[in-house]
């Protein structure tokens, strides 16, 4: 994929939920464009639907109407094996809350994913991602021995290991202190230019927002694309 | 990933042994294992070595049993189709050495012996069959004779040199037969020794091996000729062992397994659902790394299997090691040293665990398949919940329950007795709940913390349900075990009088009456002897019986084997006539006394006219009485009492039954010395062996009582820990809101402390009407409350559940709860 075609589209997007007193449309006709290399933040009241939006975007969730294509390809006629396929290839997330499993060192929650795809030299390359997120002296550490700051690093690690072509970062920085979460964005942008990866990140924090080349505000299920 | 899943599994599992919840999985499936292992080796060594007729146990490929010797006949036709034959005669006899004595079962063969299975002796004899003039005698005779190899024992009117100690023979016998020690004697001794006369009670086999296609021709062609006193077992239509009361204790134990079993798989259950629940965030974070939903099950099922592999070899182990005490345990009571226990019985504990954990666990794996990976977007609080997959739920416990009931080898009663708890369980889990909803009420405005009970008891309503169900389940079955089984042992002390008579004298021959006769009376032991001739009931009034009676009356006793009978002048002391009158001088016919069971299972009628066959001679009479017989006064007891001048001509044996007291005990050894071919049984012996057979039985009861009382706390446990969040959740709310936090532990104690009362009384309540209804109808004991109970069963659950309830809660601090209200809000 080169930079600048299209990696994902959104096309007439909807989705409806049935309540007690009959259907709420979340959204309705939903048209995104986004190209690879691009960074764009989703920005939105609570409630407003951006992790919904996310969970279609990412082939998590099925629209009611409407498709998704990743590189041409409607997610909604994948299998789930091949869904699980087009994870583990092309897309990464980190979460707020890091999802790092406990029993596993720094080093094999980041090799974690590569072993699901089963690359070899995962080892080697989870230590050499430890180190680009400064934490090469850390490898051994069970999240319990890290701090939150140094968790969410190792989640951003295995994020990167992987290689992906798009990445989901939902509220990276919503668990940790400003200077913490200040440091991690610095982090995650560095990486992701170097990387040249496709970023979608969802905030409430308007200046984070504001280091993506793109804002998308979601409100009463439209998006507005703000300049 | 094929690789790096077994390794991830390994080190969840690892990880995860730390949570409550398998901890509790781990403990209920161990207790489960350990019980099924421990059952199933003792089972199979105790029916290998004592019960099992089959294979090389039986020493031959058929045998033919009967209680008279052998025909001819019989021999010729096996040897003319060309099999192997020899014969066995066991009876039981009293063995002597010094002024020692015991009862024992002696088997009398000839080579070629056995024709199948091996004679394993110590030391080790090439012959298969003792030297004439001597004998081999398991362990327990030579114990409590005090003999070495190469002492002298007393074996009727023979002196026999004891040259080996007999460790394992095949071909047991059946009856008391099995249970007493053997002693094999060449048959060369037999008439030497004299304790077989005409008439006296023996059981003589012959023993047959050949060509498949030979024995069943034999079978065959035996079979029509087959009498009433003979039967075949062949390994070909080996009959179970039935009937036979180790065979029934040993299903019982097993069928009592099944509580503990049932709740041990619903901790499982719900303990796996409680882990399945916990793991969903993780599941869909392998989800979002591109695990496909096959790959996870499989890693859910890799983790089960690590976790039930090593149950299953702890659990086996702990079981075979408890079971390999079971030689000391039943020291005393074996004739021999068990035989081992087959590499299958090994394999079904451990196997169990393998079931239990697996069926249990496909619900909560499969269902890892299902979870959302968008619960991991936390940004608009999104996470979905999974609906329990009911269906799948009700696959694995159909799956689960047919194993449970294929391992108790009694499926029936296993289905019955299944049904019966669940029912039972959830009758009083509705029935609980429905009290503490009115009691709640009750409280509602006379304390005050009545108005938070009444929400707590409302919210907490369906956990009460489970939790009352199976701790008033438990009380019950509890309670009416430990009861019923001091009231079973009462009821069988009492039935014997102080003057019951503890020795049986039988194989009295004619000859021998007068100086037998003398013997008692110079010593005043006070006592009289019966004749007793054996016939066998063929005619009713004067035409064959059989046509004449229905299908459940033809499956009597008394028409499957010969009967002893007797004749007198006098009706016994001991027996009362309840109908008719005792002989009529007047009357030219034979007449006969019967016993009332008989009468009525038979539906005779006074004035009928029986026919017997005695020795191939017809005799018959006219029933002009009906007795109440009292068996337990082990006095010799008759069903059928001939008027004296119908059998006096016909030879039999003659038998008495009197009391020595213990100092007096000496006499029964001159007895036998002056006649040693008389048998006399040691009732007192043969009484102690029973007691401890019961004791043993009471004992493995116990054992498995305390397993469920394990189990079924446990699962109290992991009830409460379901509703753990849900409560921490309120506490920390009702803090928030201004509550103190004692206030919040007394709410709880309030809770669990009626919890406790209602369940207890519940119990209580039950278990008093299935105690009324086994004294009524079973033991015919006169009814009495059990006022212990009403105390100690609600005490006791009130105090089971507020100590788990105080070992889960935690104190929470005011920072706390509003920490939890944000999470989990």
């Amino acid at each position: 994929m080169t930079s600048g075609s299209v990696l994902l589209e959104a096309k007439q997007l909807g989705k409806q939920f049935k309540t007690g007193s009959g259907t709420l449309d979340l959204f309705v006709n939903l048209n995104l464009t986004i190209h690879a290399g691009e960074t764009i933040a989703i920005i939105g009241k609570s409630g407003a639907g951006k992790s919904t939006l996310l969970s279609l975007l990412a082939g998590l969730d099925t629209a009611t109407s409407g498709t998704v294509e990743f590189e041409g390809k409607p997610l909604e006629s994948l299998t789930d094996a091949e869904r699980a396929k087009l994870r583990a290839d092309k897309i990464a997330f980190i979460f707020q809350s890091f999802h790092l499993l406990p029993e596993l060192t720094a080093q094999d929650n980041v090799a974690l994913p590569l072993e699901i795809r089963q690359q070899a030299g995962a080892e080697s390359k989870a230590s050499e991602w430890l180190r680009n997120v400064g934490l090469g002296d850390r490898t051994d550490h069970y999240p319990s021995q890290l701090s939150g700051g140094e968790q969410q690093r190792v989640a951003i690690a295995r994020a990167f290991a992987g290689n992906p072509a798009l990445l989901f970062a939902d509220e990276p920085t919503g668990n940790l202190d400003e200077a913490t979460g200040q440091q991690i964005v610095e982090q995650l942008f560095s990486l992701n230019e170097q990387q040249g990866t496709t970023l979608i990140l969802i905030t409430h924090d308007l200046e984070l927002a504001k280091r993506c080349q793109r804002r998308i505000q979601l409100s009463n299920g439209a998006i507005e694309e703000l300049s | 990933m094929s690789s790096a899943i077994p390794r991830i599994a390994r080190r969840q599992l690892w990880m995860q042994l730390r949570t409550i919840e398998w901890r509790v999985l781990i403990f209920a499936a161990l207790l489960a294992v350990t019980l099924t292992s421990f059952l199933s080796i003792v089972s199979d060594r105790l029916e290998s070595g004592l019960l099992r007729e089959s294979a090389s146990v039986l020493g031959a490929d058929l045998v033919v049993r009967s209680s008279r010797p052998i025909h001819e006949q019989r021999t010729e036709l096996a040897k003319e189709l060309g099999l192997t034959t020899t014969q066995v005669i066991q009876f039981p006899t009293m063995v002597g050495a010094g002024d020692n004595l015991i009862l024992s079962s002696a088997k009398v063969i000839t080579a070629p012996y056995p024709l199948r299975g091996e004679v394993i002796t110590d030391p080790p004899m090439s012959a298969t069959v003792p030297e004439p003039g001597t004998a081999w005698a398991e362990e327990r005779i030579i114990d409590q004779l005090g003999l070495s190899i190469g002492d002298t024992l007393q074996f009727g009117y023979a002196d026999l040199v004891l040259t080996a100690t007999l460790k394992q023979s095949p071909d047991r016998g059946s009856g008391f037969n099995t249970l007493n020690p053997h002693l094999l004697v060449n048959k060369q001794d037999l008439e030497k020794s004299a304790v077989l006369g005409p008439g006296s009670r023996a059981e003589f086999r012959l023993l047959i091996s050949g060509e498949n296609s030979a024995l069943k021709s034999f079978e065959t062609q035996l079979k029509p000729t087959l009498e009433s006193h003979e039967r075949i077992l062949s390994l070909i239509n080996d009959q179970p062992v039935t009937g036979n009361a180790l065979a029934n204790g040993l299903s019982y134990v097993r069928l009592s397994s099944l509580t503990t079993l049932l709740l041990a798989s619903l901790t499982i259950l719900l303990a796996l659902r409680r882990f399945g629940h916990a793991q969903q965030s993780r599941s869909a974070l392998f989800l979002s790394m591109g695990l496909t939903p096959k790959a996870l099950v499989t890693l859910y099922f890799w983790q089960l299997g690590i976790a039930a592999t090593v149950i299953a070899l702890l659990g086996g182990t702990a079981g075979a090691l408890l079971a390999s005490l079971a030689d000391l345990w039943l020291s005393g009571l074996l004739p021999q040293a068990l035989p081992n226990a087959q590499w299958s019985s090994y394999i079904i504990g451990p196997a169990l665990g393998y079931a239990m954990l697996l069926l249990l666990g496909m619900p909560p794996a499969l269902e890892q398949a299902k979870v959302p990976v968008a619960q991991l977007l936390r940004s608009d609080q999104s996470s979905t919940t999974q609906k329990a997959s009911w269906g799948l739920y009700a696959v694995s416990l159909v799956l689960l329950s047919a194993v449970l009931l294929l391992f108790l080898a009694a499926p029936a009663a296993a289905a019955v007795l299944l049904v019966m708890l669940g029912i039972s369980g959830l009758l009083f889990g509705w029935l609980a709940q429905l009290i503490l909803h009115s009691l709640g009420h009750f409280l509602a405005n006379r304390l005050a913390l009545g108005r938070l009970l009444i929400m707590r008891l409302r919210q907490q309503r369906k956990w009460h349900r489970l939790q009352a169900g199976v701790m008033v389940l438990l009380l019950m079955l509890l309670s009416v075990i430990w009861v019923a089984r001091q009231d079973l042992v009462k009821e069988w002390q009492a039935q014997f009088p102080e003057d019951v008579p503890n020795y049986f004298l039988i194989n009295i021959q004619e000859w021998q009456k007068p100086g037998v006769d003398q013997f008692l009376a110079d010593r005043e032991i006070d006592t009289e002897l019966y004749p007793m001739i054996r016939g066998r009931l063929v005619d009713l009034n004067d035409a064959p019986i059989r046509p004449q009676l229905n299908e459940e009356q033809l499956k009597d006793n008394s028409l499957r084997r010969e009967l002893n009978l007797t004749w007198r002048e006098q009706p016994p002391v001991q027996n009362q006539i309840i109908q008719g009158e005792w002989w009529d001088p007047e009357s030219n016919d034979h007449q006969i006394s019967i016993e009332r069971d008989m009468l009525e299972d038979l539906g005779l009628e006074l004035g009928d006219r029986l026919g017997f066959d005695v020795g191939g001679q017809p005799v018959s009479g006219v029933i002009t009485s009906v007795r109440e017989v009292k068996w337990e006064s082990f006095q010799p007891n008759f069903y059928v009492i001939f008027s004296p001048a119908a059998l006096q001509s016909y030879p039999g044996t003659w038998i008495t039954s009197f009391k020595l007291a213990e100092e007096r005990k000496a006499q029964a050894n001159e007895l036998l010395r002056e006649f040693p071919s008389l048998t006399l049984i040691d009732i007192d012996q043969l009484m102690k062996q029973l007691a401890g057979w019961l004791e043993r039985l009471a004992e493995s009861s116990a054992f498995v009582l305390i397993m469920t009382l394990a189990t079924g706390l446990i699962l109290v446990t992991i009830t409460l820990l379901q509703a753990l969040e849900q409560r921490k959740t309120e506490v920390a709310l009702l803090q928030t809101l201004g509550a103190r936090a004692t206030e919040t532990k007394h709410l709880d104690l309030l809770e669990f402390g009626l919890l406790g009362l209602v369940c207890g009384s519940l119990a209580v309540f039950s278990a008093e009407i299935t105690l009324a209804a086994m004294n009524e109808f079973l033991l015919k004991i006169p009814l009495s409350a059990h006022w212990e109970l009403w105390f100690t069963l609600p005490a006791l659950a009130s105090f089971a559940f507020i100590a788990i309830a105080s070992l889960l809660r935690a104190p929470l601090k005011i920072e706390q709860c509003y920490a939890i209200l944000k999470n989990n809000g």
